[in-house]
This record gives C-alpha cells, sequence and structure tokens, in this order.
C-alpha cells in the first residue's frame, strides 16, 4: 500500500497521565508520552560516524528504544483494529476496545503520509490522528521542514479540554543530534517545560548525549539535568542514562535470527525505587509467529503472542500478565483485520 | 492375698461399730488395685518422659530447641515448595508453553507436507534436491 505503510507511523497513544516519555517530570507536570515515527536508521554519510535517534521526548529511550521493543505490552479486554488504506496517502482505521476495568471504546484513526520523499521508507509530512467516542483526540504532524530539521507538533485532548501540546524541533548534524521541545507552553499563566537533548557520537561506536529539562510554574520552577552514553557493539546495545531524575541502564543483544534479549534496570528518585526485568523476543517466521516474554523484579510474569493468520489478512494477538506477589492476572486478546 | 483379705476384713469389723473415726483410705486391696490400673496408663509415658530427667538440663533444652527449630524448618520448607511449585509452573505456563505449542505445530505441519509429497511424487520427493530417478512423465504428454 506505498508510502502509507512503509512510513509506518503509529498511532498516538491514548490520553493518561503522561510524564512516561520524559524522564525527569517533576508531579503536576504531565507531558505526552508520544510514540515518534520510527524512521529508518537516520543517513549514515560515507565514513563519517554514525548518525543518531530522534530525540523526541523521551529521546534517550531511542536509545533505551531497541531494549524497551523487546518488551511485551501489557493490554486487557478484547480488541479489533480495522485497517483500510484508502489510497497510497491515506489510510483509515477503526477500533474497538471492549474492556473489563474500565469503558469500553470506539476509536477512529487516520493517516496521512504526505509526497515528500525524503528517503526510500520516508516521506513526509506525516499526519496522525485519532478520535475516541467520547471525543478525545490524539494527533500528530510531522514534518521534514529542511534537509536537516524535522519537527513535530503533538495535541492530546481529554474530551474537549486539551491536556498535552507539544511542539518540537530537530537538527541533524553530521555526527550530532540536537532537539529542543516545548511541552505545554502556556502564556497566558506562565507556564510550561523546555527539554534540550543533544547526543554526539564520539567513535563509531559510542555516542554520549545529555538532556536538560527546565519546567516552570507560576512560583516554582526548576531544572534537571542527566546524561546518557550508548555503546553498540557487533551484536548488542548497551545504553547507560544518569540523572537527577536516577539511573536507567538497559542491554540488548541479539542472539541469533530468531531471538533478542534485554535486561533493564531502572532506579527512580522520585518514586524511590528500583527495578529490573529481563525480556525476550522469539520471532518464528515459518510459522508467522513473534513470542515475547518477560519477568520482573516486582514478581511480574508477562507474555505477548502475535500470530498471522496467513492467508487470510488477519493477526491475532493474546497477552497474558501475572502478577504473582498481588496474586493478579489479567489477559487480553487482539485481533486486526487489514 | 490371704493376708491382706484377713486384714480387709479385721478393718472393716473395726470400723463399723466406730462411727466417730472417719475412715479416709479405701480398702487395701482397692488401693492396690486402682494404682495400678491408673498408674499402668499413665507412668509409660511418664515414666519414659521421666528417664529424659537423668540428662542434664543444657542438653535437655538444646534438644528441645533443635526439635522446635526442625518442625519450624519442616513447616516453612513445605509452605515454600508449594508456593515455588505455583509460581514456577503458572510462569512456565505463560512463559514457555504457547511457543512449544507453536513450533510443535509447526513441526507437524513440516512432517506432513513432506509426507504428502512423498506421496504424490513417489519416495525421495521430500528430500531437497532429490529429482533423480523421479522424474515424472508429465514433461512427455506436454
Amino acid at each position: 500500500m506505498g508510502s502509507v505503510l512503509a512510513a509506518s507511523a503509529p498511532s498516538p497513544p491514548p490520553p493518561g497521565p503522561g510524564g512516561a516519555g520524559l524522564v525527569s517530570v517533576p508531579p503536576g507536570f504531565t507531558m505526552p508520552s508520544v510514540s515518534p515515527v520510527s524512521v529508518t536508521g537516520g543517513s549514515i554519510n560515507g565514513q563519517l560516524k554514525t548518525d543518531h535517534p530522534l530525540p523526541n521526548p523521551g529521546a534517550f529511550e531511542e536509545c533505551h528504544r531497541k531494549c524497551k521493543e523487546i518488551f511485551p505490552m501489557q493490554m486487557e479486554g478484547v480488541r479489533i483494529t480495522v485497517n483500510k488504506g484508502l489510497s497510497n496517502n491515506f489510510q483509515v482505521n477503526h477500533t474497538t476496545l471492549l474492556s473489563t476495568l474500565e469503558d469500553s471504546s470506539y476509536r477512529f484513526g487516520a493517516t496521512y503520509v504526505g509526497t515528500k520523499q525524503t528517503g526510500p521508507a520516508e516521506a513526509f509530512p506525516v499526519m496522525v490522528g485519532d478520535m475516541d467516542n467520547s471525543g478525545s483526540l490524539n494527533a500528530q504532524v510531522i514534518h521534514q521542514i529542511t534537509d536537516k530539521v524535522r519537527s513535530k507538533l503533538a495535541f492530546q485532548t481529554q474530551q474537549q479540554k486539551f491536556v498535552n501540546w507539544q511542539g518540537d524541533a530537530e537538527f541533524r548534524g553530521k555526527d550530532f543530534t540536537a532537539a529542543v521541545t516545548f511541552g505545554n507552553p502556556d502564556v497566558l499563566v506562565g507556564s510550561g517545560i523546555v527539554v534540550a537533548h543533544y547526543l554526539q557520537s564520539v567513535t563509531s561506536s559510542l555516542a554520549l548525549g545529555g538532556e536538560l529539562v527546565y519546567h516552570k510554574r507560576p512560583g516554582e520552577e526548576g531544572t534537571v539535568m542527566s546524561l546518557a552514553g550508548r555503546y553498540t557493539g557487533s551484536n548488542f546495545i548497551a545504553t547507560l542514562t544518569l540523572g537527577g531524575a536516577g539511573a536507567h541502564v538497559s542491554y540488548y543483544h541479539k542472539a541469533n535470527d530468531q531471538l533478542q534479549v534485554g535486561v533493564e534496570l531502572e532506579a527512580s528518585t522520585r518514586m524511590q525505587d528500583t527495578s529490573v526485568s529481563f525480556g525476550y523476543q522469539l520471532d518464528v517466521p515459518k510459522a508467522n509467529l513473534v513470542f515475547k516474554g518477560s519477568l520482573d523484579s516486582n514478581w511480574v510474569v508477562g507474555a505477548t503472542l502475535e500470530k498471522k493468520l496467513q492467508p487470510l489478512p488477519l493477526s491475532l494477538a493474546l497477552c497474558a500478565f501475572l502478577n504473582h506477589r498481588k496474586n493478579k492476572f489479567q489477559c487480553g486478546f487482539g485481533v486486526t483485520i487489514g | 492375698m490371704i493376708k491382706s483379705e484377713g486384714n480387709v476384713s479385721v478393718k472393716a469389723r473395726e470400723l463399723s461399730p466406730d462411727s466417730g473415726r472417719v475412715e479416709t483410705r479405701p480398702p487395701e486391696g482397692e488401693i492396690e488395685g486402682d494404682d495400678e490400673d491408673e498408674e499402668l496408663d499413665e507412668t509409660l509415658l511418664e515414666r519414659l518422659w521421666g528417664l529424659t530427667e537423668m540428662f542434664p538440663d543444657s542438653m535437655r533444652s538444646a534438644a528441645e530447641v533443635s526439635a522446635q527449630c526442625s518442625l519450624s524448618v519442616a513447616k516453612k520448607l513445605y509452605s515454600f515448595s508449594r508456593s515455588a511449585l505455583w509460581v514456577g509452573t503458572t510462569s512456565f505456563m505463560i512463559l514457555v508453553l504457547p511457543v512449544v505449542f507453536e513450533t510443535e505445530r509447526l513441526q507437524l505441519e513440516q512432517q506432513q507436507l513432506q509426507q504428502q509429497r512423498q506421496i504424490l511424487l513417489g519416495p525421495n520427493a521430500g528430500m531437497s534436491g532429490g529429482m533423480a530417478g523421479m522424474m515424472p512423465p508429465a514433461p512427455g504428454k506436454l
């Protein structure tokens, strides 16, 4: 279906307390955990050092992203998604979520991919929108303004009230990436969050960078700074993020074509706890199967199984999560058509 | 025995005219019989317990402590093994079982395919590259 699917812009996440994207958001501030467009690796210029991932809010999780992608996603209830491509540039999806814990809902989403082609799998502008049956909207607009500058705008509303609005601009140099993000700027009240990211390749496999968060509220302002380093080996990636908000270490290892393994350690000063998780992803393309499992230090065991049911364009997702400590179990399944 | 009986009868005769004197002691035969019966039931355990009194106090307390300890350890071990078995089984069911099912199914499918190919095209058809001697006559017909 042409460039719409190739750009693979995921729909923005459902509304909820954000702050998951930013490393160090103080309480009271919410930032959308906006998932960035997964862009293929960046331009590699000849013999120069490898380029860097997009520094979005939660940019250093682009360093941590490879490891986080291995972990299964928890879902509950039944989710039925219908994807329909209307043209080369436009795609529409309907999602019905029947939930056991919350209200059931219906979401309508649309993805538009523009005509400015910057690479084999990238085309801009990308506009992704998602609306709930109660009127909550998630929208993202990503555009490549010039050769090296890409910008993104994202909005999130809860019914008709704007919960998150942010804009960012990212500059990709030869061997560095710099980005600035403005989150929930409110000129009238005088509050907002500004995040600056910088990531520089030091050698062909080592990248170092930092993040600075400045938040302001009437009567309160502060900054949080953190440093990040990422080392890429032949079949592994190790990332470390240290800062005022805690430490985050992740290790991703590709054992063979079928098995990928990740270990993650998170220590948060805000919530005063640490957790270690171990996850693995098993690909069996012959059986059209992707299996992700995870094991946690909080005694949580979870797994997700995704299977393409050939020859129909159906895919089935099953998920089960068990919390041994609280003795709570959650399972869900989803069907994607198209 | 005759002597005791004689004593009993003597005592009874002695007592009966004497109403002032209260005889609290039951007749000897009965005493002896009762004591024997009761002592037989109780003293077995009490005797055995009494035997332990010959050990020094420290040893007795050490034995008591170690017995209690081993009992509590056994209880803890039992409950630990129960919960470990539960956690292990459910985690195995969640983490490993689906993959095992799917790979087994895949293997069976492939086996079936191979068998079908064998039936269709003769033996050695399932092997990759095994073409010698099984050329069907179809090209000739074409």
